[in-house]
């Protein structure tokens, strides 16, 4: 019997906090840092450990990500034995029903992890940014002989309240789980990876199934296994940055910006993969001014970037400024066209001379006053900007809008232009 | 409908002129254009014009070509039925020889030639850079019933060494074609894309006496026969690079502002196997204009006018100008890089100058090397503070101990000791 040889990846939740970018394709399958999705961290990190045989958890809109995920050849998972497999929620014999948790999806594949062979399961979340070798975790679990082990960050205290916080023991067994705490004992946070004795995990998902619960790894199986007394922490001091809000996303992405950056995504041996896309390299123009940013292949740049993050096939034409902002995929920036912090979705077009950002943040935005209110303005994937027009901060702008859905004086601060 | 083609691709030659760049690799491997091989445009040609019967025939330094075409995969050539095959020289029980010209290496796959069900055959030169698409010229080619049409351009500079001259009638036909004359007449010359209908190339191929060259010992006496022999002119975008400057000027193309090669091409992508870099990322100080940025190159110095590679370091106060940087170099801080041409995993150390001085001809081969431009071969060391000189070759793995002086004067040609025993 092999002792770890599956990885299971939850990537089939909402991400209803991303606001537009998460409306048509999973979180998991956002994009980030110039090429990448997000799920390709924690793909990469797994084949990089040397787990070769991943079963990825999908309910919503999961076209997105399938189409990424492939065959998983960028991966090296498109394999005889192993390689990896979308897992969607079927109908059965006798029971059908869509994944109602985390901890459903994995019991209703179950057979998936019984079929082969492997006494512990490694169970991982799509939507984190982070470089991590799974394997002296595994070594860890094993040795201990935990039912559970847990991989556990730092956070700060006040942000510690949206994560399952753990307390430990002097020996590093969990003796507490709080799920989303109102007052945070401590910053000691669950990472949402785990491995599990499949034996365990088995039998605290057949009782959590019989119950009216949310079915949560977070909320109900964690918990109850820690009452059995044999959940292990491990202690993961690296970055790792969860994906939750649209702030997170956008702070996770400048993090790569930086002179010191978190971790190098240029390291030949822990690489990113990611499938790649047919573009040439990036061309930068006559009257280019790069500061500070990524580019990708494909980008053509004849105006000022700074700060930013274009993916590939973004077009900055001449006199245009980007600043503070994440633009994917072919994109197109008018010429003396502004866009300062702002996020765009895909295939967004901005019209000359139109502003997107501009004045004071002085209120946050009137329909998701709690995703937008830092000052980032979001426009959805491949709505037109009309030339000239100005877009204040704070503002959220639907997907596919053409210019004549625009209203002459613009869209101010904090205000949403949705479809009509 | 294509007619059944298999394509030959040349891709053997030693390419002497192209130095300590043509050293551990052909010019079809020479890297090009930030990301590719020159060897991608005729393979993505192929694939795009329906082509995807293909024989890539290797004889010098075939590593490099080896390792980038793989299984093919690339240019979705690893297929069932057809695909993309290396042809290298072998050992036989009888008489054995390395490829002693192209028409020899021809010979010697005859049995490849003889079993492709093909009704044509496409023989390339791999060291051009050219966007074409093949389905005209095979059209034109059925139509006319040619035994050869060859494709004819403009020739893109006076260097007429480098070229065959093409004398074409008014009907289209070949009536002549002269090698490297001393004096062109006029400017139509060869492009290096040959199409032969099967069955004649195949019977010339078995010519007892046949001598070992394509041109001289097959198309010359073709088109001296009075068969029929066809040109087909092509006007867009067309260099060949075997020579250093032939190179760096088919590079620099690419950086105008309205480039005549147009790699943001969606009809028509160039194809390349794609390496796991991160994206290209400016910092600190960094600035960057006017040039062609690959994936992994990470620039906290300035850039203008040039092109860099995956995975190229520019540091801090560093500047380099009208250059062409290899994959995974690093140009230390306050170092200068002018007018170079920086191969694979060299380092020019801090404060270094690389193209410095007067450009006075390179002392040992001042017809390939007049220009003003430097070569660092793979892997050679700067040192910091140096002056490399214009027209200078810096061979492959050159090291501090090699060079003996911080000041190199221009002109020179640097070898490595090791190299140097060989």
């Amino acid at each position: 019997m092999n002792r770890v040889s599956y990885a299971m990846i939850l990537a089939g939740g909402l991400g209803s906090r991303l606001c537009l970018l998460s409306e048509k394709r999973a979180k998991p399958a956002v994009p980030f840092g110039g090429k990448y999705r997000i799920i390709d961290f924690t793909l990469s990190n797994a084949v990089n450990s040397g787990l070769f045989d991943v079963g990825i958890l999908t309910q919503y809109r999961p076209l997105s990500l399938r189409d990424h995920i492939g065959i998983g050849r960028p991966w090296d998972l498109d394999r005889k034995r192993g390689g990896v497999e979308l897992l969607q929620p079927f109908q059965g014999w006798q029971e059908n029903d869509w994944y109602r948790g985390t901890a459903d999806a994995v019991w209703q594949n179950w057979s998936r992890i019984d079929e082969r062979d492997t006494e512990h399961v490694v169970v991982l979340s799509g939507d984190h940014v982070y470089r991590m070798d799974y394997r002296p975790m595994i070594e860890a679990h094993l040795e201990r002989g935990a039912d559970a082990t847990v991989a556990v960050a730092e956070v700060p205290l006040e942000q510690a309240s949206q994560f399952g916080v753990v307390r430990t023991d002097a020996a590093g067994w969990i003796t507490g789980f709080l799920e989303k705490p109102k007052n945070p004992p401590s910053g000691r946070i669950s990472m949402g990876v785990y491995v599990f004795r499949c034996a365990a995990l088995r039998e605290e998902l057949w009782k959590d199934a019989e119950r009216d619960t949310p079915h949560d790894f977070g909320k109900n199986i964690l918990p109850a296994m820690v009452e059995q007394g044999r959940v292990l922490s491990y202690a993961f001091p690296g970055y790792w940055q969860d994906i939750g809000t649209l702030d997170s996303y956008y702070k996770a992405n400048l993090d790569l910006l930086s002179a010191e950056p978190p971790f190098p995504l240029e390291d030949h041996r822990w690489p990113t993969f990611t499938p790649s896309t047919e573009n040439p390299p990036a061309r930068l123009g006559p009257r280019a001014r790069v500061r500070s940013s990524i580019v990708t292949h494909g980008t053509i740049v004849n105006g000022t970037v700074e700060r930013s993050v274009l993916f590939p096939g973004v077009v900055v034409e001449e006199g245009a400024v980007v600043r503070d902002s994440i633009i994917m995929g072919e994109s197109w920036i008018g010429p003396m066209a502004v866009v300062d912090r702002a996020i765009f979705d895909k295939r967004v077009h901005v019209g000359r001379d139109a502003r997107v950002g501009h004045g004071e943040a002085t209120r946050p935005n009137r329909d998701c006053p709690e995703h937008l209110s830092q000052g980032l303005t979001i426009v959805g994937k491949a709505t037109r900007i009309p030339e000239g027009v100005t877009i204040g901060r704070n503002a959220r702008i639907a997907p596919d809008l053409v210019e004549e859905q625009f209203p002459a004086a613009g869209v101010p601060t904090g205000e949403v232009l949705d479809r009509a | 409908m294509t007619p059944p083609i298999l394509v030959l691709i040349l891709a053997g030659g030693k390419s002497e002129r192209l130095h300590p760049l043509g050293r551990l690799r052909t010019a079809p491997a020479l890297p090009y254009g930030g990301k590719y091989r020159v060897i991608d445009f005729s393979l993505s040609n192929c694939v795009h014009s329906g082509l995807y019967r293909i024989g890539i025939l290797t004889q010098y330094a075939p590593m490099s070509l080896h390792g980038h075409i793989g299984i093919g995969r690339a240019w979705d050539l690893d297929r069932r039925d057809g695909g993309v095959r290396l042809l290298q020289p072998y050992v036989r029980q009888r008489e054995t020889n390395w490829y002693r010209g192209t028409a020899d290496a021809l010979v010697q796959n005859r049995n490849v030639i003889a079993d492709a069900p093909a009704r044509h055959i496409l023989v390339l030169s791999g060291d051009l850079v050219t966007k074409m698409d093949y389905a005209p010229l095979i059209a034109r080619h059925e139509e006319r019933g040619a035994m050869l049409t060859m494709v004819t351009v403009s020739a893109p500079d006076d260097l007429s060494e480098r070229y065959g001259y093409v004398d074409v009638d008014g009907e289209g036909r070949v009536r002549s074609l002269n090698e490297k004359p001393a004096k062109p007449d006029g400017t139509t010359i060869s492009a290096g894309i040959y199409l032969f209908r099967a069955r004649e190339l195949r019977e010339r191929l078995e010519a007892p006496d046949l001598g070992p060259d394509l041109v001289r010992d097959i198309i010359q006496p073709m088109i001296a026969s009075g068969e029929s022999a066809d040109a087909h002119p092509l006007d867009s975008f067309w260099r060949d690079v075997g020579t250093i400057d032939a190179y760096y000027e088919a590079s620099m193309e690419l950086l105008k502002p309205v480039p005549s090669l147009n790699l943001h091409d969606h009809d028509w992508p160039i194809y390349t196997p794609s390496e796991d870099r991160a994206p290209a990322i400016v910092f600190g100080d960094g600035d960057a204009s006017m040039s062609l940025v690959a994936h992994g190159a990470r620039v906290e110095g300035v850039v203008r006018r040039s092109i860099l590679f995956p995975g190229v370091h520019v540091g801090p106060g560093a500047l380099v100008e009208d250059s062409i940087v290899f994959h995974d170099t690093r140009i230390l801080p306050r170092a200068v890089v002018s007018r170079a041409i920086v191969d694979k995993g060299a380092r020019v150390g801090e404060g270094a100058t690389v193209g410095a001085g007067e450009p006075i001809p390179n002392r040992e081969f001042p017809h390939d090397l007049n220009s003003g431009l430097t070569v660092l071969g793979k892997g050679a060391e700067i040192p910091a503070e140096s002056r490399v000189g214009r027209n200078t070759i810096i061979d492959m793995g050159v090291r501090e101990t090699d060079l003996g002086t911080r000041e190199i004067a221009p002109g020179s040609y640097i070898r490595a000791r090791a190299l140097r025993r060989r």
